[in-house]
């Protein structure tokens, strides 16, 4: 029944790549000024607004879009549905993707880039920020480990280094085979680990504002934050799953797997519902949901953000647009646009830091987030061309 | 009885700080924290200041601080240029601003900087401890650990944390009670040492509010009777007082609850970490899963797992 994962092997350099290479580059440009003159040279950050786009964006919802590889990994690993083995390996690579931006992000908006490795020796332990990083590390070290099969079994037993490099052979099958046999042995180990550490820091980055119970609205101030960021992250994770499928589908010229994606649609209004049953007894217990009707831009986010949850939890509960693939992604797709606005409510939207002060970021950091959203996809394009990620049609 | 009750308190905090210390540890449910009577402090006194920034030019001599530019603004003030900085910024930890009550309309002129809380949210949120309250009151920080992630900045209810946002290699910038220049040599701090008017005194935590309950109780018609800084957010070392018909909101400073910003997320720190016990539940539940998962299959004749990933 399993059928075999592998490259694709296409052409590679095709009008899509200059355009990531285009943004990438432009990315670089603005990376350049923030590096050796400072963020005030680019980026649109101020003292009332610390946090910006990069932390906002690609930190806070770059954690929950890459949800996709803990869930999939739990559904199909743990709670043993087998029937959806060809979607674990794209969640894995692509959750392993996000995380590594992630990291680059964190690297990009820190004053003291070079003293990241700070985390590691210097512990607060009263620090939620603490928690996030190292969940986040041991995470992506974990998510590179559930990577090595792909590498492996690619090139096990064939390693061919080009010219001088070749006495190197040996050498590098050696090494496969020991990390195919420390990986076997493992593999359930880190799995679970996995979901462990996701659970961790996908419910502590909900921790995160709730130091500061004077300046995030009401709407999103709860004690159940951290819990609301677990299972929104739960519910966005087949989100993804559906939305990056459906995506390389298209991109690489292959058939839609909208049978297999519709049938594993089925779990997102399970998630959501959850969520939503949870935020809305929240709302309802601390009586804030009137705030939301005020006229303010919170509160107009806050409903835009609740519409975008609720649709796609009713819309997917019918078999008909689970089956269609276009009404499909885009219940994903507003899955994840919530999400997205939720993490920038949190983040930004909803965070009062004293009155005259504004924030819009400004074409330097969108510039530096397109490029590292463009980097993903490079890498992604690149793993799948080269590995066995992707499973052949059938 | 008093003595019994801080004993008690010390081996809390010190319990407390050796659970900080290491992860492995239990973490406990932390109390509130008690603030030590002979931290050193200050207590601005509003009704007395005249505006004169006396401080503010003694802050920026004693640090070292260049001139700021305050040009812009036109719209906001009429005018694109004006004399003296309107916000803190990284070239000035401390100023004097006019405040207007929103009521009665009374203004007065208030001098705004870091608190030196007592439990200080941006010591709490510092990813490495950077941010530390140190024996002599104030709350230093540590430009050689910081790694500019700016999470103090969101955390410090008093939005106090200042970042160099034009410098390639940025720290955190906020007063520093002159703990280094100043205080360790047997001085007060500049700012106090300048001020013509006596609005500003430096001393130890007791003795302020000490004094600042003297002289509410000495002119009553002159003070509110409150000790702002005495019990918000846990405590602070920097105390005000205020005008009876101003409120201290009418001095830009907020109505804070008695009780630190980071009760909430250290306690749901805690909770979720206390002795590992609800990761390692977590894990044992999904272990248990998986393993009856794979044993169903294999019963079913499916051998799973070989070509999982
Ligand atoms: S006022 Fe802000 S910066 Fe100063 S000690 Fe308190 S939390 Fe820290």
């Amino acid at each position: 029944m399993s059928i075999k994962a592998a490259p694709l092997q296409q052409k590679f350099i095709t009008p899509n790549f200059w355009v990531l290479i285009f943004f990438m580059v432009s990315g670089a440009g603005f990376a350049y000024f923030r590096f050796f003159e400072g963020f005030g040279s680019v980026t649109n950050m101020s003292k009332a607004y610390p946090f910006g786009l990069w932390i906002a964006f690609d930190v806070a919802c770059g954690v929950a879009l890459a949800a996709g590889g803990f869930t999939t990994a739990a559904i199909v690993e743990i709670f043993g549905r087998e029937k959806y083995h060809a979607l674990v390996r794209p969640a894995i690579l692509t959750a392993f993707i996000g995380y590594f931006l992630v990291g680059l992000a964190v690297f990009f908006d820190l004053g003291k880039y070079y003293n990241i490795w700070h985390a590691l020796i210097y512990w607060n332990g009263t620090s939620v920020l603490f928690e996030v990083a190292w969940c986040v590390m041991l995470y992506l070290t974990v998510l590179g480990i559930e990577n090595i099969p792909n590498v492996v079994e690619q090139f096990s037993g064939r390693v061919n280094l080009p010219g001088p490099l070749s006495g190197f052979n040996r050498l590098g099958n050696w090494i496969l085979s020991k990390a195919d046999w420390f990986t076997k042995k493992t593999m359930a180990f880190f799995v679970i680990a996995g979901v462990v550490l996701s659970f961790g820091h996908q419910s502590s980055l909900g921790t995160m504002m709730l130091i500061a119970p004077y300046k995030l609205h009401d709407l999103w101030y709860t004690p159940m934050s951290p819990l609301l960021f677990l299972t929104s992250a739960v519910s966005v994770g087949p989100s993804m799953v559906i939305f990056e499928g459906t995506l390389a589908a298209k991109f690489f010229g292959r058939k839609p797997e909208t049978e297999l994606l519709g049938s594993f649609a089925k779990y997102i209004p399970l998630f959501l519902g959850t969520y939503l049953l949870l935020r809305f007894l929240d709302l309802a217990y601390r009586g804030v949901l009137a705030q939301a009707f005020d006229g303010s831009v919170a509160g107009y986010s806050f409903l835009l953000e609740i519409a975008l949850f609720v649709i796609p939890y009713f819309a997917l509960k019918s078999k008909n647009v689970r089956q269609s693939g276009t009404k499909l992604f885009l219940c994903a797709l507003s899955v994840i646009c919530a999400v997205v606005l939720n993490r920038f409510n949190v983040f930004l939207i909803g965070m009062d830091m004293g009155s005259n002060w504004n924030y819009f970021p400004s074409v330097g950091e969108f510039a530096v987030t397109f490029a590292f959203l463009a980097l993903g996809v490079m890498m992604y394009k690149i793993a799948v061309n080269y590995l066995p990620i992707l499973e052949e049609e059938h | 009885m008093e003595l019994n009750r801080r004993k008690f308190l010390k081996i809390g905090t010190a319990a407390g700080g050796a659970a900080a210390c290491s992860l492995s540890s239990p973490a406990l449910a932390r109390d509130e924290r008690e603030p030590d009577p002979n931290w050193y402090g200050m207590l601005n006194d509003s009704t007395r200041c005249i505006g004169c920034k006396a401080c503010q030019v003694a802050c920026k001599k004693e640090n070292k601080l260049p001139a700021e530019s305050t040009i812009g603004d036109e719209k906001a003030f009429g005018q694109a240029i004006y004399d003296s900085p309107r916000e803190l910024s990284e070239k000035t930890f401390t100023l004097i601003k006019m405040h207007q009550d929103e009521q009665t309309k009374e203004t007065t002129f208030v001098k705004q900087q870091c608190m030196h809380c007592v439990d200080p949210a941006c010591q709490s949120a510092c990813i490495v401890g950077a941010l530390k309250k140190q024996p002599d009151g104030s709350v230093k920080y540590d430009a050689g650990m910081c790694m500019g992630c700016r999470y103090c900045m969101v955390a410090c209810p008093f939005s106090i944390p200042q970042f160099e946002w034009h410098k390639a290699i940025p720290s955190i910038k906020k007063c520093t009670l002159c703990s280094e220049t100043r205080l360790s040599k047997g001085q007060p701090t500049a700012c106090s040492s300048a001020c013509p008017a006596g609005a500003i005194t430096f001393g130890k935590r007791e003795d302020l509010i000490k004094l600042a309950r003297k002289r509410i109780e000495a002119e009553p018609e002159r003070y509110l009777d409150h000790i702002y800084g005495e019990k918000e957010v846990g405590g602070t070392g920097v105390f005000y007082l205020t005008k009876p018909n101003v409120a201290f909101a009418g001095l830009g400073l907020q109505d804070f609850e008695y009780k630190a910003v980071s009760g909430l997320t250290e306690s749901i720190q805690h909770r979720i970490f206390q002795y590992f016990i609800p990761p390692i539940a977590v894990y044992s539940i999904l272990g248990g899963i998986m393993a009856y998962n794979q044993r169903r299959k294999k019963a079913a004749g499916k051998l799973g797992g070989d070509d999982e990933y």
